[in-house]
């Protein structure tokens, strides 16, 4: 990792960050969920993004605080966010994200996303408390293969178990259809351990895939 | 508008929201004592409380929220202010 620096997200990595979100949302695909499910075109789906990441919240995925990212020659090449569930507050990530969601996208969008709501029922997976969740991975195309996801989970959990010495799990849910992810993952010591199905393959004109896993990693 | 005519309304978005009623109309009620009340159709209710009420919440305000007598306050400070 010579030229590779490994650091915490700041305000100047937005846009890296939000076309992060993007692309982990998208799970290799074209279904792009903050475009398909609120009503909006992917430009202005990511400035919305922006917009949410710029309330600077803490304790869900949405946040600069969580992410980590990794610099190659002073650019941004691969970013991971991860955060400690109902750690810094009491409110669930979940929540978290749903205020963010709500009070930046706008009535209309949530009122299109309405209709559409109950088709995530069957894939939305609890954050379960106290576990490090991680979520939003990208790195660029050209820098796969350089282990560096490993760098950001191992980063993760050593500032996740600073934080909380209790800390016994990791958790990541991923779409069944990005074997990529899950690979990476699988090498990185997880395993699948629940499978979350829609039966309704409507879903498929608005996510990735109509099967979610969830997978976890113990800690010593 | 008095604080049960506020309880009131907001018990009617809840049940039209959730498709049910099965939850006791208090001040400390939580999302999470509430079958279906997560993260999808919090962002609904919250989207028809500041419709039904013609107000508009902060996002620190939102994230404040714990129970119903939160929500209460809040809606009635809202309303205070118009």
């Amino acid at each position: 990792m010579s030229s590779y620096i490994l650091r915490q997200a700041n305000n100047e990595d937005i846009p890296f960050l939000a076309k992060t979100i993007m692309e982990a949302e998208k799970s290799g695909t074209e279904k792009f969920s903050f475009s398909t499910l609120f009503n909006k075109n992917e430009k202005e789906a990511l400035q919305l993004i922006e917009q949410m990441l710029e309330e600077e919240i803490v304790g869900c995925e949405i946040s600069i605080n969580s992410f980590k990212v990794i610099e190659f020659d002073g650019k941004v090449v691969a970013a991971f966010a991860g955060w400690i569930e109902t750690f810094d507050t009491e409110i669930t990530s979940g929540l978290l994200k749903s205020n963010l969601i709500g009070y930046t996208f706008g009535k209309e969008s949530i009122h299109f996303f309405m209709g559409k709501s109950n088709l995530l029922k069957e894939i939305q997976i609890k954050r379960e408390p106290k576990t490090l969740q991680l979520e939003y991975l990208y790195v660029l195309p050209e820098y796969r293969g350089k282990k560096l996801t490993n760098e950001l989970i191992n980063k993760h959990i050593n500032d996740a178990r600073n934080l909380f010495l209790h800390l016994k799990k990791v958790q990541v849910q991923v779409f069944k259809n990005n074997s990529g992810a899950i690979k990476v993952y699988e090498n990185c010591g997880f395993k699948i351990t629940k499978v979350f199905k829609s039966k309704n393959e409507e879903i498929l004109d608005y996510l990735p895939s109509n099967e979610k896993y969830l997978m976890e990693k113990k800690l010593n | 508008m008095n604080r049960s005519e506020i309880l009131e309304k907001i018990g009617i978005i809840l049940t039209s929201v959730l498709g049910h009623d099965n939850f006791e109309l208090q001040e400390n009620l939580s999302a999470k004592d509430v079958d279906g009340w997560d993260s999808l159709t919090h962002m609904i209710i919250i989207t028809e409380i500041e419709a039904k009420f013609e107000v508009r919440f902060k996002l620190k305000e939102l994230n404040k929220l714990n129970n119903m007598g939160n929500l209460l306050d809040l809606v009635s400070n809202k309303l205070a202010e118009k």
